[in-house]
């Protein structure tokens, strides 16, 4: 993979410029608070020398009130920027992930079949969230604690520059070192991550397929490999560990050190009168305000480090582009049912083999046309060119006439519709698995269709009817009921073109009924394209296409085929050899 | 089933004791970690000391020495001594609390997953539970129960450094030292008394957070659906309704969270407001020395930054005994106390003791394998297998078959004891067999399941999975596999599993009958293999077997003419019952099940002609 240096500016300006006052806010908060912050010490040291020069009680009691309003002040002051913070950067942060979601929908399909879900949640919501942080606390924090640095710094030199002296060396070779160590340690946290990714994957993977590790004895096998994964973690870990607490010592040593010396020199000082016991104290105070800021820079830089590749990754996504999109304004498909038509189409998915080698066919609008053919005769790939969601690497698809990549997708998509056997269903209503979440459409027309197929006595009978929520999966559903809610997601398009893609193995010949009846609903006045490994699911089709190894065997009308008995598709009858076409 | 949870309910033994079985099992890294988190706390009180002396030199209006200057010379030298020992002792963190911390997580972690490898292979987790799930309790509530045993050591750290602070404090002035404290004691008791609000406001945001990523899940998983109903607007319109939600609910938590870290950790200052109110009289009246106010301000500083750690102990034993608990729900009813047992088999550092491989010779060669009475059923469903007998000899070649949800699968899985049967026996040439689930695998059965799992590793050690390699290159080809592995891009040695390259559903179900080979088991037991493979490569597989291993016994499930035409014996099940057994020829003539299987498809093809 090309890392690609991120652009944090782009970034800022696109999802930080909506919240302007927002940022103005924070930024005000922000500077009260280091107002008060380094104002806190300067009262101290005015009772002290008040104190000390004998001054009276209420005079003290004043400056008492004072500071604990002032502290009051701080605190609030700081709780009220970082909510400001934490809200800009969810805000932003969200508007990241709807704009990825959408973009990485709109890339192809081959990009989504190299990669699991699971590494596109991590994408979208595991790095957009580690760029949170980023788009909210880090600027302000490092902007806070810098210039908390350069004011007690600057507060100290004011005092004598003998005392600002040792101050500013230990704070400069603390920050360099940070910004050294923090580099560093990055190297040794990514390892500690990758470990522990290594070492719960291969849980999560051995707990999904218990069965097998059963049944093949491999039982003491996965538990070294987990041992042997534990003592790797269990390296990188207290490697990071102990890096990370010498580094973090090390520059906490730095200003301590530094401070003491600040302290020596003001308490010599003191000595021979130059300084005030008040103004000693006042470095003792400010110096000890130095260990914070150091930490949280080195954290902030940390964060740092991991937006870093976070924004890389995410960057990444953004810069790909889909293979197939639309060009120019296009022309619609017509109404009605669509011929299909395809001009010597090859293709081959990116870095393989042909699998569909100049295929050519033609049938007319309202044809029912059966594919058959082996696994990996390019049954599948053929629909997938009919529905954009590849272009042919060669050769031309047509639907009713029309050139496929003159088609607008969006309207190429609403005028197929394809339903596979495996059916995807979200943890929602009924409503939204039936109108992917369109608001758009009436449930006069989400009833109608269910009534049409059959099934609206069932959702009826479901206890929320169209607000019945879906298990995870469709977990709760038979893979009839599952084959049913898409043949109506179907319906609900009105399509001129139904693609059904084995929709009828692995049923039982009851819940096959119920979908043969469906299914008559769902073609009446359509094209259909139906893919089928079993011969019964052929009563219904007028035409054929039999592929072989990509190409076309044999095509025609049905009932020519089956009287012909030297045809290919009369052989297969003849063998019985139903499962030839699986 | 109730009778089984309440049992186990009552089971658990308390969380303390869980803990100090835990401490028990590294003692000496446990007692390094205590002094280095002891130590943490303390450390800080003793610059204080000098720094009083220091100012109380420089204040004081007669000199308390005869040479000032080398006094403060003697300071520094001891301020920067404390400075560089207190680095030193923080070394006792990565050596100590981490590695005890990993090191028991280790332990549990390696308890948990063999308890439930040796369960029935169907049933290794509990049946609410997701391997997704069973991680999040291999990782989160190890973490929560093993930083617990670290942090009992915090509170001897915190009411030491208390009682030091407060008595050192108190020797200078009582009255100051009291209501000095009150802030922080008050401070305290709110942030506590908020905690169960916290806690609230934190499950919340889990669960938000839960939702986004299920949402993205769905929909990453169905982005061809997604796609060819042109639906990415309003499925993206929804994504981020759910994700403003999580938005509320996030800053709900956190400004909670700010607000009583802002005031606990602020209680320092607030602390220093009230002392500088206290001090004022007792300064006027020379009681109270600017030495004694650094002292003061140093100590209150320290404690309000103690008292932000302090808190919530209960709270943290409680979230102790939860995921305790969760853990022990995976043991599935086994005695809690396998869950922090340890025989020496986890360690850190030298060699790991060799995976032991089956003996070859450990069992009498097969010659019959009969089954009585064998039935199963789902919890709280009708589906299950009823009183199956049937028997094997030796060099058969058997397929089960009937319709969808007849009971396939499930007797082959209550067979190998993957399930466990609820009655009936097996027997071994003979000889009852007492645990199914022990001996029905290598070197006895092995068996391929219908959707195998490979797993992230080379293809290599997803065949061995720890045997040696001599039987490799054999099982390969008698799983019609060895023209597929050279396409690979490093052969065998390619990373495949869900992390690595993905192969067909055909090339898995051959992996995993090599993987199966690789074995030698005396009965091969395939689940249908027809779900990914054409005919042409189930058959090739049949006759390869055929050819090359006559004395292997086979238990196949299949619908394919293929198996059914070259079975020995054809089990036709129906209900989850026997509706036939026999050879094809006289089943057709004998069962209506098989029958009616073999006329849907005659219709087929008459239908068609």
């Amino acid at each position: 993979m090309q890392a690609v240096a991120p652009s944090y500016r782009h970034v800022l300006a696109t999802y930080l410029a909506p919240h302007r006052a927002r940022l103005a806010l924070l930024a005000a908060l922000m500077l009260i608070d280091l107002a008060l912050l380094l104002g806190l010490p300067r009262v101290v040291q005015t009772f002290i020398d008040q104190a000390t020069s004998g001054a009276a009680l209420p005079a003290l009691l004043t400056i008492g009130v004072a500071y604990l309003a002032a502290a009051l002040g701080q605190n609030w002051a700081q709780v009220g920027w970082q909510y400001v913070a934490h809200n800009i950067g969810l805000l932003a942060t969200n508007r990241i992930r709807t704009d990825l979601t959408m973009h990485c929908l709109r890339l192809d399909m081959g990009f989504h079949n190299s990669r699991t879900p699971g590494e596109l949640i991590e994408r979208v919501d595991g790095d957009v969230g580690k760029l949170q942080n980023f788009l909210s606390e880090f600027l302000v924090q490092i902007v806070l604690n810098g210039l908390l640095l350069v004011g007690v710094v600057v507060l100290l030199f004011l005092l004598d520059w003998r005392v600002g002296l040792p101050a500013i060396i230990s704070v400069v070779l603390a920050v360099l070192g940070a910004v050294l160590l923090t580099k560093l340690l990055a190297h040794y946290s990514i390892k500690e991550r990758q470990a522990s990714a290594e070492l719960f994957g291969l849980l999560e993977e051995r707990l999904s397929g218990t069965e097998d590790i059963r049944a093949n004895g491999a039982v003491a096998y996965v538990l070294r490999r987990h041992l042997e994964r534990s003592r790797t973690f269990f390296r990188t870990s207290v490697l990071r560990a102990l890096l990370s607490v010498v580094s973090w010592r090390s520059l906490n040593l730095a200003i301590d050190i530094g401070a003491i010396v600040a302290l020596a020199i003001g308490a010599f000082l003191a000595l021979d009168g130059t300084l005030t016991v008040g103004q000693v104290y006042l470095i003792f105070a400010y110096t000890t305000m130095l260990d914070q800021p150091i930490e949280t820079l080195m954290r902030q830089l940390d964060d740092l480090q991991q937006a870093t590749a976070s924004m890389s990754r995410v960057q990444q996504l953004f810069a790909m582009q889909p293979q197939v999109g639309d060009e120019g304004p296009g022309t619609s498909l017509p109404e009605g049912p669509l011929a299909v038509e395809l001009r010597g189409i090859s293709f081959a998915y990116p870095n393989d083999d042909m699998v569909l080698r100049d295929v050519s066919a033609q049938f007319p609008a309202g044809a029912v046309l059966g594919v058959l053919g082996r696994t990996g005769s390019g049954k599948t790939t053929l629909t997938r060119l009919l529905l954009r969601l590849y272009d042919p690497t060669a050769g031309t698809v047509l639907l009713g006439g029309v050139d496929l990549r003159a088609v607008p997708i969006a309207n190429l998509r609403a005028r197929v519709a394809i339903v596979t056997q495996d059916v995807q269903l979200f943890s929602t209503s009924v409503r939204n698995n039936l109108t992917f979440f369109d608001p758009t459409i009436p449930d006069e027309r989400i009833w109608a269709a269910l009534d049409t197929l059959g099934m609206g006595d069932w959702v009826r009978s479901q206890p929320q009817g169209l607000d019945t929520v879906l298990a995870t999966g469709g977990s709760g559903l038979s893979a009839g009921q599952a084959q049913l809610l898409a043949f109506a997601r179907a319906f609900l398009r009105d399509p001129g073109l139904i693609i059904l893609d084995e929709a009828s193995s692995r049923l039982d010949p009851a819940t096959e009924r119920q979908l043969e009846v469906a299914l008559t609903q769902l073609l009446r006045g359509r094209s259909a394209i139906i893919i089928a490994h079993r011969l019964g699911t052929l009563d219904r089709v007028n035409q054929l296409l039999i592929l072989e190894q990509g190409q076309v065997l044999e095509q025609g009308q049905r009932a020519e085929l089956v009287r012909n008995p030297d045809s290919r598709f009369a052989q297969l009858l003849r063998v019985g050899l139903e499962d030839a076409l699986a | 089933m109730q009778s089984v949870q309440q049992m186990t309910a009552n089971d658990i033994e308390p969380s303390w004791r869980a803990v100090l079985r835990l401490i028990a099992f590294r003692p000496w890294i446990f007692l390094l970690s205590s002094a280095g988190i002891i130590s943490f706390y303390l450390w800080p009180l003793l610059p204080g000391l000098f720094i009083r002396q220091l100012f109380d030199l420089l204040s004081s209006r007669t000199p308390l020495t005869n040479d000032p200057q080398a006094t403060i010379w003697a300071l520094v030298a001891v301020l920067i001594g404390v400075a560089i020992a207190r680095s030193l002792t923080t070394l006792a963190y990565p050596f100590g609390e981490k590695a005890v911390m990993l090191i028991v997580e280790t332990l549990m972690r390696h308890n948990l997953l063999r308890h439930m490898l040796g369960r029935p292979g169907a049933q290794a987790l509990p049946p609410d539970s997701s391997p997704g799930e069973a991680v999040s309790r291999l990782r989160d509530d190890m973490g929560h129960i093993s930083i617990f045993m670290t942090w009992t050591a915090d509170p001897i750290g915190q009411v030491l450094t208390f009682s030091i602070a407060f008595i050192t404090l108190a020797q200078i002035d009582l009255r100051i030292t009291i209501f000095g404290f009150l802030p922080l004691v008050v401070i305290l008791t709110l942030v506590n008394t908020l905690n169960s609000r916290i806690r609230r406001y934190r499950q919340a945001a889990q669960e938000s957070i839960g939702q986004v990523t299920g949402l993205l899940g769905e929909i990453f998983g169905a982005v061809q659906a997604v796609k060819v109903a042109g639906a990415e607007a309003h499925v993206v319109a929804h994504l981020h309704q759910v994700n403003e939600q999580r938005r509320t609910a996030t800053l709900r938590d956190q400004l909670l969270t700010k607000l009583i870290d802002a005031f606990s950790f602020g209680a320092a200052n607030i602390a220093t407001g009230v002392l500088l109110l206290l001090a004022a009289q007792a300064f006027q009246q020379g009681q109270f020395t600017v030495g004694d106010f650094a002292l003061f301000a140093s100590y209150l500083g320290w404690m309000a930054f103690v008292m932000g750690m302090v808190g919530g102990y209960v709270t943290k034993y409680q979230q102790v005994g939860i995921s305790l608990r969760r853990a022990v729900a995976l043991l599935q009813g086994a005695p809690s106390l396998r869950l922090t047992q340890h025989d020496g088999s986890v360690r850190m550092r030298g060699a790991l003791p060799p995976v032991p491989t089956p003996a070859p010779q450990a069992v009498e060669a097969l010659r019959t394998l009969s089954v009585t009475g064998l039935t199963y059923h789902y919890p709280d469903s009708e589906r299950g297998i009823t009183g199956i007998d049937l028997q094997l000899v030796a060099g058969q070649f058997v397929v089960i078959t009937g319709r969808i949800g007849s009971g396939k699968s499930t007797l082959v899985r209550a067979l190998l004891g993957l399930l466990p049967p609820q009655a009936g026996q097996v027997c071994w040439n003979g000889q009852p067999v007492a645990d199914l689930t022990a001996f029905m695998s290598p070197p006895q059965v092995a068996y391929t399941p219908q959707v195998p799992r490979l797993f992230s590793e080379p293809l290599r050690d997803n065949l061995l999975m720890g045997m040696p390699d001599d039987q490799l290159q054999r099982a390969i080809y008698h799983a019609a596999l060895e023209h597929d592995v050279p396409r690979l891009d490093h052969g065998l040695d390619t990373l495949v599993g869900p992390r690595g390259v993905r192969l067909s559903g055909g090339q898995m179900q051959r992996a995993a009958a090599a993987r199966m080979f690789v074995r030698t088991p005396q009965l091969l037991v395939f689940d249908d293999l027809s779900s990914a493979l054409d005919v042409e490569t189930e058959r090739l597989l049949w006759e390869r077997l055929a050819s090359h291993s006559q004395h292997t016994t086979v238990l196949a499930v299949s619908h394919r003419r293929a198996a059914l035409q070259r079975a020995d014996q054809i089990i036709v099940l129906k209900d989850g019952q026997i509706a036939g057994q026999g050879r094809l020829a006289e089943l057709l003539e004998t069962s209506a099940e098989l029958r009616e299987l073999w006329r849907t498809e005659k219709d087929d093809t008459g239908h068609s002609s």
